[in-house]
């Protein structure tokens, strides 16, 4: 006993996801159990016709809706112009707030100077722009992608910053004992010191623009989405097309969850980092 | 933001200019901003001649020769969105109205009124059928959905001032059409001043009109219009003229009383039933509804608009309503078709001139 | 971002000057460093002084139509105008209002259900998947759900704010319960712990820092979600006003409310950060593994 318990390990774990997914292996069934009970209990109540009201849509007409909507191409549609925006604001925001972080990080009179402002305007809630950002760029995609990029750049930069902020000075005492150049120093030591934290705040960043991508959909209409999509629904009372859009935002979110967390194992080990 | 933003205002500056040198040069195409949300496949609207163009595509058949495209851009924001546009300058023309553009005159934008689409059209306010609601007065404290910025909430504000109530004494929200129809189906809200979207609500039985405002007098009637933005009219004066050519003779046809089952079933492709049409345009002549004119009643109307708003501080700085209208390519259209006596010029309090 | 791990950049003030020796250019070299300290000081200003140049030259000159970004002036009368006749404070605590209440309760919602998640394996084997699954919504998505269902008044916001704190308090409570390293079993186990006990003087304390960011990250997601309810379906709020504005056309309403928005967002994000840092200070570091 003593020695499983030494093997046991000393650092707290750190995603509440990686935890899931061993509990998963060994408990599967017991956690499906309560979704089916749910599902089953909201079309028996629909059926039934116990609740007189036209939001009371049964699961079946969801997945009629389902279906109309796949087979039509209107999600298709719906979904790709979504993504799309999200995936250009997510890439100029991203590689804007590389840059941002990166320059924090590295230069402290650019820390200085920006450090404090950034900060600042990191804390204030961004939805509160959309209003003026559709006054300065527009009602269509352009205001959308300016607004999803800010929305990435955030954490990034943020993350960034902290993240060579947080390479322990031994490792750049050595590289300075070694004489690397600045260049240097930044490919070989800090970078990738700092490319956990990185992977943090692109990983952040895909969710605040999935996020970015619903509310900006909602505030400024033209064009066509997700969002749209689920606005539409609601205003044309329609649960059904609620919550098929709900289920559609939900799968998503959780794909690109997955599509980062995959793609950051895969960079990590192949550059041999630990990931913390 | 900002650098990029006076960037691409040089840009347009410089681009403004050379056009301007460059006069005889033909834009590629003539944008139309529409205060309304298109609905139907593909996008449209009706309830007015702006709306008869559009479905009749007349002007992309009047343009097709010399290769102008015409888009017509849908605004669910209304008039508020579109002011957004026209202050971005992604607008030729715009059907908008007369609040909206007060309001966007009072704060600095350059714009010329051509010709009228769609006058004399009222507010209605809906509210859920077992609602205990039977009046305006009974609105106090009540949830009321109100499209701020557009024609409709003067309207609404002159029919509570009758009353004595003002927007303060509600729990006024800021919704636009589609969604408070929605709130007013689910009981989300009390009551909704709304257009003629409301009568497919009360055909379905979700809703109970409570006040029509169009037969009450001149205050409680709104008016909507075509404008054009300064800087195209002066650089394109022959686009506008056929432009303005082109609405006239649409509100000649959606004037003629002959065409009035044609009229609505064109407007119908918008998604509002032929029967919400009949009930809108009921006891009224089309040519009552449809007149372009720009007479003493309009200029009376506009003047009060722009005092009102005034006093109700929606706008900070009076509006000088007198030089804003620019009648030259009506009254040439008018006397081109023949059409000077066809509709009834109107006094400042409403009764027909002569 | 205070702490730099790393000395790369040249220059720290004090450093290069004091190092100059000759007795003439003490002074000298004393007032320079002054006048470095100074202007290390007042570093973090020159942006935003920059952009505020920027902007109030941009009027002037009429870079910039006026209706497409108001003078400073014109901004800053507004909000005198709008503190001055009360609409600024009465909009302003109907919003602090919701974003607290909704903050509040969905915290200790949170908290509860975190707490049974976490301290219970066989409660979290039933319900954890199908609330990893709910967490995958975002917040904005339930937000056409909630209008269907209970329409645009206050019970929506309160709702929409609830849930977006409720997230992430959950799952730090959870991380935080999991978390306990090895050695408080060992603790445990030495003074005959009831589970209780266990509970309330282990496990707890040693969660707390983490509970601490949750609830941050919490009010933070309350606040977007407040914001955004308000943009969409409101009577009144700050929101309320920014829609205001944005219907008239007038933008100086807007961008004030934007400025009040951003200062109450700022100054309650700097006390938690505060609080934050006061309770993971306290904590015994040798709970930490």
């Amino acid at each position: 006993m003593r020695i499983s318990l030494a093997r046991r390990p000393t650092r707290p774990v750190c995603a509440c996801e990686a935890t899931v997914e061993t509990r998963r292996r060994r408990v599967d069934l017991r956690g499906v159990a309560l979704p089916i009970v749910a599902v089953a209990l909201w079309w028996a109540l629909s059926a039934s016709h116990v609740v007189k009201s036209g939001l009371l849509v049964s699961p079946v007409d969801v997945l009629r809706t389902a279906y109309e909507q796949a087979g039509s191409g209107a999600l298709v549609r719906a979904l790709l112009a979504s993504l799309a925006r999200e995936a250009c604001g997510f890439a100029i925001g991203a590689t804007a707030g590389f840059l941002l972080g990166g320059a924090l990080g590295l230069s402290r009179i650019a820390a200085r100077i920006v450090g404090p402002s950034f900060d600042t305007f990191k804390q204030i809630s961004l939805f509160a722009w959309i209003p003026l950002i559709s006054v300065w760029f527009g009602l269509g995609d352009a205001a959308k992608v300016v607004f999803l990029s800010l929305a990435a750049l955030l954490p990034v930069a943020a993350h960034t910053c902290d993240g060579i902020h947080a390479v322990p000075r031994k490792y750049v005492e050595l590289a300075n004992a070694l004489r690397y150049s600045r260049l240097q120093l930044i490919r070989y030591v800090l970078l990738p010191a700092a490319l956990p934290s990185i992977f943090t705040g692109l990983y952040l960043a895909l969710i605040h623009s999935w996020l970015a991508t619903l509310g900006a959909e909602y505030l400024l209409v033209a064009g066509s989405g997700i969002g749209n999509l689920l606005i539409d629904g609601s205003e044309q009372f329609r649960m059904d097309i609620v919550l098929f859009g709900i289920v559609v935002v939900g799968v998503t979110g959780w794909a690109l969850n997955a599509l980062a967390r995959r793609v950051e194992r895969t960079v990590l080990s192949r550059l041999h980092i630990a990931n913390q | 933001m900002r650098p990029h933003r006076v960037l691409r205002y040089l840009l347009c500056t410089a681009l403004a200019l050379t056009s301007l040198y460059a006069a005889a040069e033909k834009p590629t195409v003539i944008r139309i901003g529409v205060a309304q949300q298109g609905a139907g496949d593909p996008p449209t609207f009706g309830g007015s001649t702006a709306a008869t163009v559009q479905n009749q595509q007349l002007l992309e058949k009047e343009f097709a020769a010399d290769g102008i495209k015409v888009q017509w851009l849908f605004f669910k924001g209304a008039g508020p969105a579109v002011n957004e546009a026209i202050a971005d300058d992604a607008l030729d023309f715009a059907y908008q109205g007369d609040l909206p553009s007060v309001l966007a005159r009072a704060n600095g934008l350059k714009t010329r009124i051509l010709l009228e689409s769609g006058v004399r059209s009222g507010v209605k306010v809906g509210v859920p059928p077992d609602s205990d609601i039977k009046s305006i007065k009974d609105l106090k404290d009540r949830r009321v959905a109100i499209f701020r910025g557009t024609n409709l909430q003067l309207v609404a504000d002159n029919a509570l001032a009758a009353n004595q109530l003002d927007e303060h004494a509600l729990r006024v929200i800021n919704l636009d059409i589609a969604s408070s129809l929605a709130a007013l189906a689910s009981k989300g809200i009390d009551a909704s001043v709304n257009d003629y979207h409301l009568y497919r609500l009360r055909d379905q039985g979700l809703a109970r009109i409570v006040y029509e405002s169009q037969h009450d007098g001149p205050q409680f009637t709104r008016q909507a219009h075509l404008l054009v933005l300064d800087g195209f009219e002066k650089a394109h004066p022959d686009i506008v003229q056929r432009v303005v050519n082109v609405f006239v003779q649409a509100a000649q046809w959606s004037s003629d009383e002959a065409n009035r089952d044609a009229l609505f079933k064109l407007w119908a492709k918008s998604g509002v039933s032929y029967a919400s049409w009949q009930a809108e345009f009921a006891e009224q002549p089309l040519k009552y509804r449809n007149s372009p004119l720009i007479d003493p009643f309009i200029v009376a109307r506009y003047k009060a608009v722009a005092q009102d708003a005034l006093r109700l501080k929606l706008i900070r700085q009076p509006v000088d309503v007198d030089s804003w209208f620019e009648p030259r390519y009506l009254e040439n259209a008018l006397r081109a078709q023949k059409l000077e006596h066809y509709w009834t010029r109107y006094d400042a309090a409403g009764k027909p001139l002569g | 971002m205070t702490d730099t791990a790393i000395t790369i950049s040249p220059d720290t003030p004090r450093a290069t000057a004091s190092h100059i020796g000759t007795a003439g250019t003490h002074v000298h070299a004393r007032s320079r460093a002054a006048l470095r300290a100074c202007a290390w000081h007042l570093a973090p200003w020159l942006l935003p002084a920059l952009l505020f140049l920027l902007w109030s030259v941009g009027c002037a000159r009429g870079w910039i139509a006026p209706q497409i970004l108001p003078a400073p002036q014109r901004v800053y009368d507004t909000l005198v105008d709008l503190a001055l006749s009360g609409e600024l404070a009465r909009n302003t605590l109907i919003s602090l209002q919701r974003v607290l209440l909704g903050f509040a309760g969905g915290t200790l919602l949170g908290f509860t259900i975190g707490g049974a998640l976490g301290l219970s394996r066989t409660l979290e084997a039933w319900v954890l998947p199908s609330f990893n699954a709910v967490v995958q919504i975002p917040v904005l998505g339930w937000l056409p759900f909630l209008l269907l269902l209970v329409g645009v008044g206050e019970p929506l916001k309160y709702l929409l704010i609830g849930h977006a704190a409720l997230v992430p308090v959950t799952l730090s409570t959870m991380q935080g319960f999991r978390q306990a390293p090895a050695a408080l079993d060992e603790v445990a186990r030495v003074y005959a712990y009831t589970r209780w006990q266990r509970i309330v003087r282990l496990v707890l304390p040693a969660a707390v820092p983490t509970l601490a960011t949750g609830v941050r990250l919490a009010f933070t997601k309350a606040w977007l979600a407040l914001v955004v309810v308000e943009l969409v379906a409101s009577s009144e709020g700050l929101g309320y006003l920014i829609v205001y504005g944005r219907q008239l056309f007038q933008l100086d309403l807007v961008m004030a409310s934007v400025v009040v928005v951003g200062v109450i967002g700022l100054v309650i994000n700097r006390l938690l950060d505060a609080l934050e840092k006061r309770l993971r200070r306290g904590t015994p570091s040798a709970f930490r593994a």
